[in-house]
């Protein structure tokens, strides 16, 4: 009796392993394999197609510190993800508690807001290198229009970045205000009409009740967020390949230039290394600055 | 019977008056909100508009500065002159093929995964599983180089298996099924493996049918993703014959140098329209698709 019943469970966990294989054999080569043979790559002489390694230790990485051209392309990196993911989180979380209030022609306003996310990324970036462009561009004609001055946009060092950073908000926000719409319709109602009776102010409603309750969400959508911003890669190739001056060179375009371009797998490997702490990071501090100060309602 | 004599009839609906908000004033509301949100809705379309109408315009117009928003005739000769200089046809066939596959793979793989998550005991469970979820951590934005090394040394450089063969395996797909497969009442199963059916067959008749909403929520967000993806396709392809629409329509800036506008707008307009097309006529499905993955 006992031995049938072992049997059944062995049988259970070698169809679970079974089962499993298929991602694990992918996830393995494509996913894992490439984080730890990064750490190796970085630590040697590697030359993309040169078959020849050299153990260097940690060679790559003190010329890490040593390259002046890593912290500003982190520096640009963080001013990208700073801006982008807060900007575009308040303009979706507006949008969202806007659409909340059963607007009549909801449904035209959300896929207003929501279609960017359809456009592929190249396309998105010719676009605007387009409306950005300095002499023909709408968007200059616009800014003279409104009796301002015009910009330089992407051939400005100044503003090359803060003009991604413009596009992204108004490619990635209406995503986030629809998961955020989700998460406001399962506030109940009640709770603001209670508010409303007591006399709080809208602008107090949002930051006191609606901010705290869709907190879950909120900070799943900065999760999102940040890797999305990867995507930055996207935009820099196509409009500004990094430039003006590096104003525009961000982490992930940085290692594609020492990998590809200069064929230096060592030192790119250890940027992506550099990546990857920077990234969980950036998650972690989340986690555990706002993770810790998310309400949930009920169980959830 | 005191209750009746202590508030008239007459008084009851004046008392219920200052809790619901009189008309009138979510009339107002209701315009002030749309005097905002229209401005901005059409802000946002507006980018839209300018690859339509900029598509249908002359190399001259597009530089001159007098000559106004709206094309003065219509020059629809940009589309068949787009489709001269760049083999879109080649490209889309292509593009549905590697997105195609991604997903094929990805049904199978996640399915099976989900299941062992969600229905078996095993051990090792947990780790496996923050391996899975680990993996959304590191798209191929953050390992894209080794993985390049790899390919190549593998010979799959330049083919459509190299486009494909990173994505097959989904730690957010496996996720997703896995909460769904959750849901899914357990006497369903204990019913069946009473009949004599095998977790397979449970699988395929019971669990599959009953999560077909998350297995087509998953599907839109995976097509969207991998139709429009740039980086990886560019990375690994050089010849013509197996480039996707991106990069197709990359290529056809890089050749221009930004000068053709309308041409490379009739270009923008053919490689955008197809999901734009599917948004359009599915969009409570890819609405719904997007909206939940925040809340599960």
């Amino acid at each position: 009796m006992s031995s049938s019943f072992a049997r059944a469970r062995r049988n259970e966990m070698l169809l679970a392993y079974a089962l499993l294989l298929p991602s694990l054999i992918f996830l393995a080569v494509f996913t894992y394999w490439p984080i730890i043979r990064s750490v190796w790559f970085s630590l040697h002489d590697v030359l993309l197609g040169d078959p020849e390694i050299f153990w260097l230790g940690a060679e790559n990485y003190l010329r890490l510190l040593d390259d002046r051209l890593f912290w500003k392309v982190l520096g640009n990196t963080a001013f990208y993800t700073l801006t982008t993911i807060p900007l575009s989180i308040i303009v979706a979380l507006l949008l969202a508690v806007a659409m909340d209030s059963k607007l009549r022609g909801m449904a035209i306003y959300r896929s207003a807001f929501f279609y960017p996310v359809m456009i592929p990324s190249v396309a998105a970036g010719m676009l605007w290198v387009f409306l950005y462009a300095p002499g023909y561009g709408p968007i200059n004609a616009a800014l003279t229009t409104l009796g301002l001055p015009r910009l330089d946009w992407l051939y400005d060092s100044d503003w090359a970045l803060p003009a991604i950073v413009i596009m992204s908000i108004w490619k990635y926000s209406g995503y986030f205000m629809l998961i955020l719409l989700a998460a406001l319709k399962l506030v109940p109602s009640d709770l603001y009409e209670a508010a409303r009776l007591d006399g709080v102010s809208g602008w107090h409603r949002l930051i006191h009740i609606t901010v705290p309750l869709v907190s879950p969400t909120l900070y799943f959508v900065i999760i999102i967020g940040t890797l999305h911003s990867y995507q930055i890669f996207d935009y820099v190739y196509v409009m500004t390949q990094g430039g003006p001056a590096d104003s525009t060179n961000v982490l992930t375009y940085y290692i594609y230039q020492n990998g590809f371009q200069y064929q230096d797998i060592g030192y790119a490997s250890a940027l992506a290394n550099a990546l990857l702490i920077a990234v969980l990071g950036f998650i972690g501090l989340v986690s555990v600055t706002l993770g810790r100060r998310v309400h949930y309602l009920g169980e959830r | 019977m005191s209750d009746a004599t202590l508030t008239p009839a007459a008084d009851r609906p004046a008392a219920t008056v200052p809790a619901r908000r009189p008309r009138w004033r979510k009339t107002l509301r209701e315009n002030w909100l749309h005097a905002v949100m229209l401005p901005l809705a059409l802000l946002w379309l507006s980018p839209l508009v300018w690859i339509l109408v900029t598509s249908l315009k002359t190399q001259t117009e597009v530089f001159d500065q007098s000559a106004g928003f709206w094309p003065a005739s219509l020059t629809f000769s940009n589309y068949p002159s787009t489709l001269s200089v760049a083999p879109f046809g080649t490209y889309l066939v292509n593009s549905v093929l590697v997105t195609g596959s991604i997903l094929a793979g990805q049904l199978v793989t996640i399915t099976l995964a989900a299941y062992a998550f969600a229905r078996l005991s095993f051990p090792g469970k947990n780790l496996l599983f923050t391996l899975f979820l680990l993996q959304v951590m590191f798209p191929i934005y953050a390992i894209f180089l080794t993985n390049f090394v790899t390919l190549r040394e593998m010979g799959l450089v330049n083919t459509i298996p190299a486009m494909i063969v990173p994505f097959v395996a989904s730690g957010y797909g496996t996720f997703m099924l896995r909460q769904s497969f959750r849901q899914v009442p357990a006497e369903l199963s204990d019913a069946a493996r009473l009949d004599g059916c095998g977790h397979l067959s449970i699988l395929w008749h019971v669990y599959l049918p009953l999560v077909k909403p998350t297995l087509i929520a998953f599907g839109i967000i995976s097509v969207v993703t991998h139709w429009n993806d740039y980086m990886w396709p560019l990375l690994v392809t050089n010849s013509e014959g197996i480039r996707t629409l991106p990069i197709g329509l990359g290529l056809l800036a890089k050749a221009d140098s930004g000068a053709d506008w309308p041409r490379l707008m009739a270009g923008t307009t053919i490689v955008v329209s197809p999901l734009l097309l599917l948004f359009v006529i599915f969009q409570r499905r890819f609405i719904d698709s997007f909206m939940h993955t925040g809340v599960k």
